[in-house]
């Protein structure tokens, strides 16, 4: 057990460390903003009754919520590409898993989100006069969006670990750069207990502000 | 796009992703195995042991929940090995990863479950003369549990789904098997299909069945009040 730490090979990488990092951020957030205006298409689609809307949205949430996301990303990086007339390079390739992925998860959030509205809100909005989009715009999201804050977050949350998934195809996040240097410099130790202490010091403030803000919410009713 | 399928090339190999599919469900098992008593007992730590030991309790439970799994495996496969001088196994470290994963996880379901027992129940056990042992045994355990029943059952299908990442470490799962018969067939398209198909079936039946008794216990619930 008398192993002697020695952190200079990760301190002296940081530079590397920083682009690692200023990649995962970039393609969690490229994938947040697409999976969730995703998700409100799909999920708007799932609420609807006809089979032709319907049955699509719902094979596309089952698969993508029921297959693991590492191969949806492995998938769209070996497989896809033979299919495909545009060329797939890593990123496009984790992009493309994990925006898929965090779709199908909020598709099913916004949809138990405008359910739980009542239905009476629905029916004085047409007691006034308002059209279905013009109900559902006006009436329901604003009330439904705020019950389904907490789980957007937590698929925020969710999303930022899944990112590290993209070091597996070689995309040059924090996670890749980390076992990059690790190889070179025989630091695993350090360089993945440095890795993993980022990662927390990245999300679980994140993780931190869902939980309050779900208490303030429990409280406010 | 005259792309020709075959998928003769992966029938033939069909054997070897079973093997595969065995091998993430072992995984899996004892994964969960491990888990759920760890799980257990942080979570009791975490409620119900002193100062000293809860803030330490309950900075692991969130460091395990908040860093990405991956992160992890790599941790106990590159890491500890060097560190405490034990050789360890893809296989071992997949077991050990996965079961703190996952309880850390666990232990919250719990937590969770046990809070969520009005306090009359814990009054009522102590106005019988039980210590509070006996209460959380006798009365509260049992009624929490079956609360923690569907979260229960949904951790366990994602942890099914994290196991996937020990391909990275060249246990022999569905996913890493696939990945070798894609190289040495050039195959991927086929491949890859066919493992993400054998997934979807395996998680997919997981989840109807966790969907079956979330509904069964609603009604029982339903019907006890």
């Amino acid at each position: 057990m008398g192993y002697q730490f020695d952190f200079s090979a990760v301190i002296g990488n940081w530079k590397l460390l920083l682009i690692g990092l200023q990649n995962s951020i970039i393609l969690g957030a490229t994938c947040l903003v697409l999976g969730l205006s995703l998700g409100l298409i799909v999920g708007g689609m799932r609420y609807m009754r006809a089979p032709i809307v319907n049955w699509p949205a719902t094979a596309f949430v089952e698969v993508f919520r029921n297959t693991p996301v590492l191969v949806q990303i492995m998938w769209f990086f070996f497989a896809f590409p033979i299919i495909s007339p545009v060329e797939i390079n890593a990123f496009t390739a984790a992009s493309l898993g994990l925006t898929l992925n965090t779709a199908a998860f909020s598709a099913e959030i916004f949809r138990a989100g405008i359910r739980s509205v009542e239905k009476g809100q629905w029916e004085a909005g047409k007691a006034i006069g308002m059209t279905y989009i013009q109900q559902l715009r006006r009436i329901v999201l604003p009330q439904a969006i705020r019950r389904m804050l907490p789980a957007f977050m937590n698929r925020a949350v969710e999303l930022m670990k899944m990112t590290s998934l993209a070091s597996v195809i070689a995309y040059g996040e924090l996670m890749h750069k980390a076992k990059q240097i690790s190889t070179l410099e025989f630091n695993p130790i350090e360089m993945y207990t440095v890795v993993a202490l980022i990662f927390f010091a990245l999300i679980f403030p994140l993780a931190l502000f869902v939980q309050r803000f779900e208490l303030k919410l429990k409280d406010s009713g | 796009m005259g792309y020709e399928w075959d998928f003769l090339v992966v029938l033939r190999d069909f054997d070897l992703l079973l093997l595969g599919l065995v091998n993430t469900l072992k995984v899996t098992v004892l994964a969960l195995v491990l888990g759920v008593p760890i799980g257990l007992a942080l979570a009791l730590l975490r409620l119900y042991g002193n100062l000293v030991v809860r803030a330490p309790v309950g900075l692991l439970i969130e460091f395990l929940r908040t860093t990405p799994p991956i992160a992890q495996l790599f941790w106990f496969f590159f890491a500890l090995p060097i560190l405490t001088g034990i050789e360890i196994d893809p296989f071992r470290a997949s077991i050990l990863t996965f079961a703190l994963q996952s309880s850390a996880f666990f232990a919250e379901v719990f937590r969770g479950g046990i809070v969520s027992i009005d306090t009359g129940q814990w009054e009522a056990s102590k106005a019988l003369g039980m210590s509070r042992n006996e209460s959380l045994r006798r009365i509260i355990l049992p009624q929490a549990v079956k609360r923690m029943i569907p979260a229960f059952l949904e951790r366990a299908i994602e942890l099914m789904k994290t196991t996937t990442l020990v391909s990275t470490i060249s246990y022999a799962d569905l996913l890493y098997q696939a990945n070798s018969i894609a190289q040495s067939t050039y195959r991927s398209l086929e491949v890859f299909s066919i493992a993400a198909a054998m997934y979807f079936l395996v998680i997919f039946a997981c989840s109807m069945i966790v969907r079956y008794i979330e509904a069964r216990l609603a009604i029982a619930s339903e019907a006890a009040h």
